[in-house]
């Protein structure tokens, strides 16, 4: 009777554990095609999710995950549209995406209504939790850099160290909204832009712009365009050289290969990710090992890292229930970050990865990216 | 019973959503619907009037965010802002129809294309009424208040407005809209002197475009709530042209299969997104070099076979009826007078440094046959087109009825009654026999009127049919009523022309050698016809070579050589007359 | 504005123009044979970019490099005139014949977006430097300063049209061509080996892409959509010149880009749509561009 009992048990627990073996699908939203703008994010963001989900299943893991990846081309429609087929054709149990804030504004609204959790990312734009953040519950996050942070800490040190400050913009979405979020920050801290010059994305040279902005006498130059390198490539011809200061993009190594290590040097930008820090350096190491020299934008990658083992952890506490998933995402506690994102990330009233302390500024020193003191 | 075909529409309209597994495919008939509608336009600029455009994406934009705009910062009711959208398109419309008169094929497709562009740069960069790239978000949704039905009513909305669409089109493509579109298309100037207004139909159908896509962009803006500049780009009127010619440029479904095709390729390349522009490459090389009249030529190749009316070229016309009142068609016969129906005076016209009519005076009495010969080069032919208005004279004058039509425009001369047929023969390849001479019956309601009467009866087409018939009996090729002209010998396409001619009641009738190509059999036919509308009191001005054909049929001959006139008067007279001899005649059989 | 500000943007302008120039002749020349434009030129160019880009940074010399470049992308030319514009011509006159060359052509160009995007990926490029040794050397005239890059792609441009233009009204090569332009049927009759002209024609736009994009990688990124943004402004830019001199096309290009320099000094916010903006007026006004010719549609 006893081997009885034990056997009954012993099935019993069998069980259990079988049940909580489930199917999970997640699926993920991306700009992969398009401006390389957008692309470079979103295929950065997409390795860094590809990573923690083969490290995930390398630890012989609990579920089973389906990684459902549609590519929305930078295109709001498309983008709706295959949130819609995610929902209701492939039932998700939670979204991750995409580059352009634009899209994610348009299906948030849907994910909430479906209440399907969603990691948003690498979309910066400032409000896309604080807008849902009074449902009770919301059911979008993010882990991104979130612009304003960067905005703010990139003004506060400069209007401390410079009095002429100029503005150089895309005129796509990321860049019109940067400097809408530049301009506002200037007057908040009672200063004027001495410039603003603003250029198409797809621009092939932009001296009349640098012109201008010499013109102006700026000594710091806010520069939020995509193309980077026409920046640098015009300035020698104008015999102009500011500091110049941007988003994140500018940490990329592809960026030093472009414009040399003499020109970049003293070049600031927004950082999450410290390379000097052990792990992130390890993080570095093995992202390099997996995909080679497709591999391009570390802070954009460690953020989808981290968004998405974030996500599987919550998945392994949770199972398949979207419902569950939330409630275990917002009580995430021992995340160990690769980027500046805290133990516990999230919180009832915070569904942001990163918060304003954990951004910082960056500067080019002699061939690295290292932190600016 | 009429029309079945738009009830069991409209049933499955009613039905879909109700029988859809969820929500996703309600999603993409939205989708699907959308495109449909703008490519319906573009399908009729494009295939019907020839125009292209490469920048329909502008006027989605100005739909989208007229009603966008005004709805979201404004408060509008959509009720309100539909109008406004489809004005705005219209309007722009107007504006490009209007280039479009003067610039054609490809410099018109840079016009569009710029068009498009600076729409897309003008909503990018003016962020604070169109939100930009980041978007206008908040925009209302059209879901008559109801979220968790929303996508329902929205689809029964947008799939309604297609129908409605669908079905003017289907009217345009079954009416004298489309023949004269396609007349215009292939040749412009002969449209004219069927008494199209040419310009006008080109710049109203850029109109129709425009509102079609207006249309579009306002059920875009609605259904998600959001409108950002990005989806204006150039890759969106050229994936409305991929849409129409995909599915069939210039039929009547080719549109709405183009549309569907759309969306369902959409949907599969976002999973494959490493060979998404293979795939799209693929299949237009694919599709154009392989499938050119798309998936509705594809389909109708697989279930049918065109009888082609092939006659044998044995058949010699019987003997043809004499002509009465009833077997020919009521010509509007001038009033017997001893005015001229016609009189030019001093009317010259040159070209290049060639002077190809030199002063020429001349009258034609009513109900006369009238002929104008001359060697090759005499100016023969130009005359006849200063005449019908297609060329302007440099100096001279011209009165039709006493009236002066100097300044003319050569629609308007058609409508006055003055009809010709051409040397090479205009006959549009696109469209049937019975069609093409459909094309003289100019005449009818106008659109709006014109579709709601199509819609509970087809009389009006079927009395033009019915006229076309009949004349075509006149000139014994009723057989060959639904043939393409191509498919016809010269001879039939001749009297095909002829028929056509006549279609358009003419109270003067100017025939560009008529008998040219003819054999002798077919010839004498021709003879009998013109005296039998002699008979009937129509005018006829013709220009020959066939002496004997001339001398025996006319009242009048009138000689030029080297653009002037160097003889008039009875055939005997004219054919006796040393100078003509001289210049023309001493080498030909008298 | 500054007079060396004036200076620096003409000639920047002129270099950029001078691209726009190369553009519009490659879809002059397929205009005049085939009555038909390649409008993945654009894409034509970008590969020639990416392709003179990794030979030069592999370290193989400059004229290697090019004359490689060049032979790949006549092949590409060839190609594409067997694969996309002559079956064309036996397609029965429906509807889509006359308009089936700018979906094939674009077809084919959306092949090579893709092959660059497998083959180099999606990101920006940098193109090294084809003449001058390390990329800051300036050059400095008249106060303004420029890159030794940008005014020898002017004076190439310029004798790229000189060439052309003798080409196309003096030799006999160009004569043919006029002939097949006016008429193929004739042309062939004459004894003109029609085949053979149309083939060298898309032989010459491949080589007139080959050399615009291998001039314009180092002024700016390479990337697989670049070619979209100089299709358009070459097209813009064949329109306002007319269908017919390479000279018409080498103002229209100089002009706008000059036009388009001047505006981004004048206001940043909407530069590039002026000249667009004016290319539609000039249009409007001169419906068949500088050279071209009024027809009217008369039989």
């Amino acid at each position: 009777m006893k081997l009885h009992r034990i056997g009954l048990i012993a099935a019993s627990m069998l069980a259990a554990f079988a049940a909580h073996a489930e199917n999970i699908k997640i699926g993920a939203v991306q700009g992969l095609s398009g401006p390389p703008a957008i692309v470079d994010f979103g295929e950065s963001y997409l390795q860094g999710n590809q990573l923690a989900l083969k490290e995930y299943n390398a630890t012989s893991p609990k579920h089973k995950i389906e990684f459902i990846v549609y590519n929305d081309e930078a295109n709001p429609q498309r983008a709706v549209s295959l949130v819609q087929r995610l929902i209701s054709n492939d039932k998700v149990s939670a979204v991750i995406g995409t580059v352009n804030s634009g899209n994610v504004a348009a299906f948030a609204p849907m994910l909430q209504q479906a209440k399907i959790p969603l990691m948003a990312g690498p979309a910066i734009a400032t409000d896309i939790t604080a807008k849902f953040i009074d449902q009770n519950p919301s059911y979008i996050f993010r882990c991104s850099m979130v612009e304003k942070f960067q905005v703010d800490s990139m003004l506060d040190w400069g209007v401390k160290k410079f009095k002429k400050i100029a503005l150089l913009h895309g005129t796509g979405g990321y860049g019109m909204f940067a400097a809408g979020e530049i301009q506002k920050g200037m007057k908040a801290r009672g200063m004027e832009l001495v410039a603003v010059e603003s250029a198409a994305p797809n621009v092939t040279d932009m001296t009349p712009q640098v012109l201008n902005l010499k013109n102006s006498g700026a000594e710091l130059v806010l520069m939020f365009h995509d193309s980077l390198e026409l920046l640098y490539r015009a300035m020698p011809k104008a015999n102009y050289k500011p500091v110049v200061a941007g988003n994140w993009g500018l940490s990329s190594q592809m960026v030093l290969n472009i414009v040399g290590q003499e020109a970049l040097e003293g070049t600031v930008m927004g950082q999450a990710l410290d390379l000097g820090d052990a792990k992130a350096a390890a993080f570095n190491a093995k992202m390099s090992k997996e995909f080679g020299d497709k591999y391009r934008w570390p802070v954009v990658a460690a953020l989808g890292y981290d968004g998405m083992r974030i996500l599987l952890q919550a998945l392994d506490r949770a199972g398949g229930d979207p419902a569950k998933i939330q409630k275990a995402l917002e009580t995430t506690t021992g995340f160990k970050a690769v980027s500046g994102t805290p133990e516990k990330p999230f919180g009832p009233k915070d569904h942001e990865c990163l918060d304003a302390e954990n951004v910082f500024l960056g500067v080019w020193k002699g061939g690295r990216v290292v932190k600016l003191r | 019973m009429r029309h079945l075909r738009y009830l069991v529409a409209a049933v499955a309209i009613a039905v879909f959503p109700l029988v859809s597994p969820n929500p996703y495919f309600i999603n993409l008939a939205q989708d699907a619907a959308i495109v449909a509608i703008g490519a319906i336009g573009l399908n009729i600029l494009l295939g019907l009037s020839g125009q292209l455009s490469l920048g329909q994406a502008g006027f989605l934009a100005l739909g989208a965010y007229g009603s966008g705009v005004l709805s979201t910062n404004h408060g509008w009711p959509l009720w309100a802002t539909l109008p406004v959208s489809l004005l705005l398109s219209a309007v722009a419309g107007g504006v490009i129809g209007l280039v479009a008169l003067r610039t054609r094929t490809h410099y018109l497709a840079m016009v569009t294309l710029a068009f498009g562009y600076i729409v897309e740069i003008l909503s990018q960069r003016w962020v604070g009424i169109t939100g930009g790239s980041m978007g206008l978000i908040g925009v209302p949704q059209l879901n008559f208040g109801d979220f968790g039905n929303g996508a329902t009513y929205f689809f029964w909305a947008v799939a309604a407005a297609l129908l409605l669409v669908q079905m003017m089109n289907d009217y345009v493509m079954r009416s004298r809209f489309g023949r004269s579109l396609h007349a215009i298309k292939e040749s412009e100037s002969f449209a004219l002197t069927v008494g199209i207004d040419a310009a006008r139909w080109r710049s109203l159908v850029f109109v129709v475009s425009a509102v079609t896509a207006g249309l579009s962009g306002f059920f875009f803006a609605h259904q998600a709530g959001y409108v950002s500049s990005d989806a204006f780009g150039l890759d969106r009127s050229i994936a409305l042209l991929i849409a129409v010619v995909i599915g069939g440029l210039g039929s009547a479904y080719g549109p709405l299969l183009g549309a569907v095709i759309l969306v369902m390729l959409n949907q599969l390349t976002a999973g494959l997104y490493e060979v998404s522009f293979y795939i799209f490459g693929g299949i237009l090389l694919v599709v154009m070099l392989f499938f050119p009249a798309g998936a509705v030529g594809a389909v109708q190749r697989l279930f049918r076979r065109r009888s082609s009316a092939v006659p044998s070229s044995a058949d010699v016309p019987a003997k043809s009826a004499q002509p009465t009142s009833a077997t020919v068609p009521a010509a509007a016969s001038a009033s017997p007078s001893d005015a001229p129906i016609l009189e030019l005076h001093e009317v010259t016209k040159s070209y290049s440094g060639v002077v190809a009519v030199s002063a020429v005076s001349l009258k034609v009495m009513p109900g006369t046959v009238h002929a104008v010969i001359g060697p090759n080069g005499a100016g023969k032919s130009t005359l006849i087109n200063v005449i019908s208005g297609l060329y302007q004279p440099d100096s001279g004058t011209i009165r039709f009825l006493g009236r002066d039509i100097t300044r003319l425009k050569p629609h308007r001369r058609a409508n006055l009654g003055l009809t010709r047929t051409f040397q090479n023969l205009q006959l549009i390849g696109t469209l049937t026999v019975a069609e093409n001479v459909m094309l003289g019956l100019q005449r009818g309601r106008s659109f709006v009127p014109g579709w709601l009467h199509w819609l509970v009866s087809d009389s009006e087409e079927r009395a033009d049919r019915a006229e076309a018939t009949r004349l075509l009996r006149y000139f014994n090729i009723e057989r060959l009523a639904d043939s393409l002209p191509g498919d016809l010998p010269y001879g039939h396409r001749k009297l095909c022309e002829l028929a056509r001619a006549l279609a358009q009641n003419p109270t003067m009738l100017f025939l560009d050698e008529p008998i040219a190509g003819l054999n002798e059999g077919e010839a004498l036919d021709i003879m009998a016809k013109i005296r039998g509308l002699k008979a009937l009191g129509v005018t006829v001005l013709l220009v020959e070579h066939n002496m004997s054909f001339v001398m025996e049929l006319s009242d009048t001959v009138t000689v030029l050589d080297y653009g002037r006139k160097i003889g008039e008067g009875a055939p005997a007279v004219v054919k006796r007359d040393p100078v003509v001899i001289a210049a023309y005649l001493g080498t030909e059989d008298a | 504005m500054k007079s060396a500000d004036l200076v620096q943007l003409l000639i920047s302008g002129i270099a950029m123009g001078s691209i726009y120039t190369l553009m519009g002749k490659g879809l002059l020349i397929t205009f005049l044979t085939t009555r038909a434009l390649n409008f993945g030129q654009g894409d034509f160019l970008m590969i020639a970019s990416f392709l003179s880009m990794t030979l030069l940074l592999a370290g193989v010399p400059v004229i290697v490099a090019v004359l490689i470049v060049v032979a790949v992308l006549v092949v590409l030319g060839v190609g594409l005139e067997r694969l996309a514009i002559r079956p064309l011509a036996s397609m029965t006159a429906g509807s889509a014949s006359s308009l089936a060359w700018i979906l094939t052509t674009m077809g084919f160009g959306m092949l090579l977006q893709n092959t660059a995007q497998l083959v180099w990926g999606k990101s920006r490029f940098y193109s090294p430097p084809l003449f001058s040794a390390k990329q800051k050397e300036v050059v400095e005239m008249m106060g303004a300063r420029f890159y030794l890059e940008e005014l020898i792609v002017a004076v190439l441009a310029m004798v790229v049209v000189a060439v052309l233009y003798w080409f196309l009204f003096r030799a006999r090569w160009g004569k043919e061509v006029q002939a097949v332009s006016f008429d193929k049927a004739t042309a062939s009759l004459l004894g003109i080996d029609v085949r053979r002209v149309v083939a060298t024609s898309y032989a010459i736009m491949a080589v007139l892409a080959a050399v615009s994009g291998i001039l314009a990688g180092p002024l700016t990124t390479v990337q697989a959509h670049m070619g979209l943004l100089f299709i358009l402004k070459g097209f813009a830019v064949v329109c306002i010149g007319g269908f017919v001199n390479p000279v018409g096309i080498l103002i229209a290009g100089l002009g706008f880009g000059i036009v388009e320099a001047v505006s981004n000094y004048i206001n940043s916010a909407f530069g590039d749509l002026y000249p667009f903006l004016i290319a539609l007026l000039f249009l409007i006004a001169r419906p068949s561009g500088l050279f071209g010719e009024m027809k009217t549609d008369v039989r």
